[in-house]
């Protein structure tokens, strides 16, 4: 996946498929919600938007969606604008709110037929259109229960199919994997690559970080309402990241030693999370040097693997607050470990 | 606008509404009050010749009277409280407009409301086989009521996308029915009795004072007769005497009252008269009470007891109703004009993609 590049673009052409947004602002009151967002979400390709809580992701989804107008800049969906023309934008859009109000009473055959007549489905198709889409989320069963009923997962997947009632070219998903089991998790991510590779476009906003970086292609990062410039997404993907290495029959304490000799650097440097040692190492490269050097020192490496996904590392890089020119950290500054466990807590 | 996304959305709102329990008892305990208000209107008007106008107008009235208690709960929140359930984002994000979102709910809500008038139609019916209202009251006051119903569902359904807060726009519909219905009166008294006009009253006597006669002395070109024995002497006339009071002029402010729900069934329906000329029903009596409203009190009234005895009687009600201007188009028009006012304002205020929004409001 890439980092770079799709927070540019903003002068798209009019006419280009996927989403365009460019200087979007939007205030509440006295709140600035949305500041500066501009951003490129290419068709075929599955764009994450990354951002803490507060950062405008819902209010951005709810401009693309055609429900907010923004104060100033523009929104293009598939060339169209949702301000000028929201009946042709929603025509194409399918979004899927972080919260989803269902109709308590109505079935959830009932709600998707009714959000299908919405769109102007005549009756036999929707009803056809419905029972589809049930399968396809995993709700057959629960087909005739009132949504009311349903648990939190079971919602989720109910607001996706309504996303989808009316087969969009773009899809706008807020948090839908909140609330899902793995095996619920496993299946969006398959429907979310294929709707990618059927040349539909695809912007998703998650917290849970990992579980984005196994779907997006592109990531867009929001901090205070405002898209955050590639360069320094680059270079904060550019620091260094924790690796975990594991030897077999050691636990950390006991393989720490061993570890920081092999690799030639100071104990100290070297964390311990529970049974593994975790290090520090800037690029890829180095990494595959430092694999390299604990195999030939003749450790037994069981597992060495990235201790944090590069979204997270690039997300909570950004969140420290550096400016966007500061060098990178010195490569001694080990996270702590108790930092890749905490993140990994809330995923 | 298009049908199928229209009754669509109609079809969503009554789906909702006739699943929950709280619906049905609410109509049973309607149905309930119904039986006790169609007793009690058979005992009270009993001893008229024919009861069945009577009693028919007391249980319309009844139903108007329900139905405006109950129908803001009923359209009072439609559109705030989808928004706080998070179901109103997801209709607008379809195809369907705000205008259909609106029109939608409000025809819901007047179907809802109709479903009164459905229960209370039994007892319509019982009505008029017990000495029968004609069938032009019927259909009218029937017609009426069916407007009125849809007129407060509009009030409420527009109130709902103004006002943020689905408890203030409900009271706030209870507050602007309540103007209708009670405001209207409090400033037709209030506003009329502000309006004063100064009475001025001519009064000469006969000079009693030189009259000793037995019974009575003959008015001026009467003669003395068996049937008026009175004395054939000419009394002389007193002075003019002159004495001046106030008057509310209601005559100036009855179109106030033309925007009251029960005055505009009472105004619209045509009325039945009894042989002397008063209305048998109740819709009758009160458009009698506005119809006489309207007559400019007197200003210069002069009473001479020397000129000969005139013989203008009180005009029958029959006669005041068929010489005044009927004020139903008028209070039916304003009632429109509130309603469609408010139904605009709220399209503006919920309107997406949404611009300004009201202070307090998510719109997901």
């Amino acid at each position: 996946m890439t980092t770079s590049g799709t927070a540019a673009a903003p002068h798209a052409a009019d006419g280009e498929a996927g989403i365009v947004v460019d200087g979007v602002r939007r205030a509440f009151g006295q709140v600035q919600a949305v500041r500066s967002v501009s951003l490129h979400a290419r068709a075929g390709r599955v764009t994450g938007l990354v951002g803490p809580n507060g950062s405008g992701k819902t209010t951005l989804l709810l401009m693309l969606a055609s429900l907010l107008a923004p104060d100033a800049g523009s929104i293009r969906i598939d060339g169209i604008d949702p301000v000028a023309d929201p009946q042709a934008a929603r025509a194409r859009l399918g979004w899927m709110p972080d919260a989803l109000g269902a109709w308590g009473t109505l079935t959830s055959r009932e709600t998707l037929v009714v959000t299908a007549r919405l769109y102007g489905m005549p009756k036999a198709e929707a009803s056809a259109r419905a029972d589809a889409l049930l399968a396809e989320v995993g709700l057959v069963e629960l087909a005739d229960a009132a949504a009311r009923v349903l648990s939190r997962g079971q919602k989720q997947r109910l607001g996706l199919a309504r996303a989808l009632v009316h087969d969009p070219r773009v899809l706008l998903l807020d948090e839908p994997a909140s609330g899902l089991d793995p095996q619920a998790r496993i299946e969006l991510r398959l429907l979310l690559r294929r709707f990618a590779a059927e040349g539909r476009t695809v912007l998703v906003s998650s917290h849970i970080l990992s579980e984005l970086e196994e779907v997006v292609d592109d990531a867009v990062f929001l901090l205070g309402g405002a898209t955050v410039d590639p360069a320094r997404v680059e270079a904060a993907s550019r620091r260094a990241r924790p690796w975990r290495v594991r030897l077999a029959g050691a636990d950390g304490a006991a393989a720490v030693d061993a570890v920081a000799a092999a690799l030639g650097v100071p104990a100290e440097s070297v964390g311990v999370d529970r049974r593994d040692v975790v290090v520090s190492l800037e690029t890829d490269e180095d990494a595959a040097a430092a694999l390299r050097e604990l195999v030939t020192k003749g450790l037994d490496v069981v597992e060495f693997a990235a201790a944090q996904g590069s979204l997270e590392r690039t997300f909570l890089d950004l969140g420290d607050g550096r400016p966007p020119q500061a060098a990178p950290g010195p490569p001694a500054s080990t996270p702590p470990p108790a930092a890749a466990d905490e993140s990994e807590a809330t995923s | 606008m298009s049908g199928q996304r229209l009754g669509t959305i109609v079809g969503l709102e009554l789906m909702q509404r006739t699943r929950s329990v709280a619906w049905y008892v609410l109509l049973g305990v309607f149905a309930l009050l119904l039986v006790i208000v169609t007793g009690l209107s058979f005992l009270a008007w009993g001893g008229v010749a024919a009861p069945g106008g009577a009693i028919y107008s007391t249980i319309v009235y009844i139903t108007l009277l329900l139905i405006v208690l109950v129908s803001p709960t009923l359209s009072g929140n439609a559109i705030n409280g989808d928004r706080d359930a998070a179901t109103l984002a997801p209709v607008q994000v379809t195809l369907a407009t705000t205008s259909e979102i609106l029109l939608g709910k409000t025809l819901a809500a007047w179907i809802t409301g109709l479903a009164f008038v459905v229960v209370a139609l039994p007892f319509l019916v019982i009505a008029t086989f017990a000495g029968g209202g004609a069938l032009t009251t019927i259909t009218v006051s029937l017609l009426v009521l069916v407007f009125e119903v849809g007129i407060i569902a509009a009030i409420g359904v527009a109130l709902s996308g103004i006002l943020s807060r689905p408890l203030f726009s409900v009271a706030t519909t209870y507050l602007v029915v309540m103007a209708l219905v009670v405001g209207t009166v409090i400033a037709f008294a209030l506003v009329g009795f502000t309006i004063r006009s100064e009475v001025t009253t001519h009064y000469r006597s006969l000079d009693w004072e030189h009259y000793s006669g037995d019974t009575y002395p003959c008015m001026p070109g009467d003669k003395p007769s068996d049937e008026n024995p009175c004395d054939d002497v000419e009394l002389a006339c007193g002075e003019w005497t002159t004495s001046t009071h106030e008057v509310p002029r209601f005559d100036h402010v009855w179109w106030l009252l033309a925007a009251n729900p029960f005055v505009i069934l009472a105004d619209a329906t045509p009325t039945q008269f009894d042989s002397g000329g008063y209305p048998r029903d109740l819709f009758g009596q009160i458009k009698f009470g506005v119809r006489a409203a309207q007559q400019p009190p007197d200003l210069e009234p002069s009473y001479d007891d020397c000129s000969p005895m005139r013989q203008d009687q009180q005009p029958t009600p029959r006669e005041i109703i068929d010489q005044s201007t009927p004020s139903w188009f008028v209070g039916m028009t304003l009632q429109l004009l509130l309603a469609a006012g408010l139904l605009w304002w709220a399209w503006a205020r919920t309107r997406t993609p949404a611009g300004r929004l009201p202070s307090g409001t998510r719109i997901a």
